[in-house]
């Protein structure tokens, strides 16, 4: 499988896992994960919108 | 109290206004959209419904009646009211169908992307309907609206807390004009 590996620093990592611990979640790897696919989501939800937005300018149904 | 008729543009608001119109709620539209080829009973819409983003000073006129508002301007409704929504959904094939025979060219996203963008819009502006304190949803299949009218016009009638006529509201369903069925 798979499985690219990103690489950050030192200090954003001590900062995550103090937030992760804080936050109840059992791992460092699980809360970057929940943020990041939280943050995709957010990302992708807008353009959708933004998308959506189009089409129903051309249909007359926004300005 | 507002009824906020929403949901994608033909995914059968019209026919649900028409409906509440028939059974005797008020309404709120003008005659600033016609009755075309795609739509021959009316849209009865409010033109100014189009401009929420950038104004809701009209809102007020909205009290008490029905007035449709396509969801991706749901977002901008202000707080002060109350608001029962009757969110139509529809298949979203004969949506998209129905949306690119109006346009008269197609929107800038093609069929497979534009479904998934209609899909993540659905589902943010659902679960947004759900945090505000002064909205209620009850979603309206539009193929229940057809299949099993009065059913569904008692549903509707109950979630506004009004007594409509459910006969009328039924008789407002012509079965001739659901032309978009998924094959």
């Amino acid at each position: 499988m798979f499985e690219p590996k990103v690489k950050i620093e030192r200090s954003l990592y001590d900062s995550l896992k103090r937030a992760a611990s804080a936050a109840g979640y059992s791992s460092v790897d699980e809360f970057i994960i929940h943020i990041l696919e939280k943050t995709v989501a957010e990302i992708e939800t807008a353009q959708s919108e933004e998308e959506v937005r189009k089409r129903l300018q051309g249909l007359g149904y926004v300005e | 109290m507002i009824a906020i008729v929403s949901g994608l543009p033909r995914s059968g608001t019209s026919l649900m206004m028409q409906m509440l119109q028939a059974g005797g709620h008020p309404i709120l539209c003008d005659d600033q959209r016609a009755a075309d080829e795609h739509n021959p009973r009316g849209y009865l819409e409010y033109d100014k419904v189009r401009r929420l983003r950038s104004d809701n000073t009209w809102l007020a006129e909205a009290d008490g009646k029905a007035v449709k508002v396509v969801s991706l301007l749901l977002y901008h409704l202000p707080a002060g009211f109350e608001y029962r929504i009757l969110f139509v959904r529809r298949d979203l094939d004969e949506v998209m169908r129905s949306q690119e025979r109006m346009l008269a060219t197609r929107g800038t996203a093609d069929g497979a992307e534009m479904r998934v963008h209609f899909e993540r819009h659905l589902q943010s502006v659902k679960e947004w309907i759900g945090r505000q304190p002064t909205m209620h949803i009850h979603e309206v299949n539009y193929t229940d609206l057809l299949d099993q009218a009065e059913t569904s016009a008692r549903a509707v009638a109950a979630f506004l807390g009004r007594e409509l006529d459910i006969d009328r509201m039924t008789a407002a369903v012509d079965r001739n004009l659901y032309r978009q069925r998924k094959a």
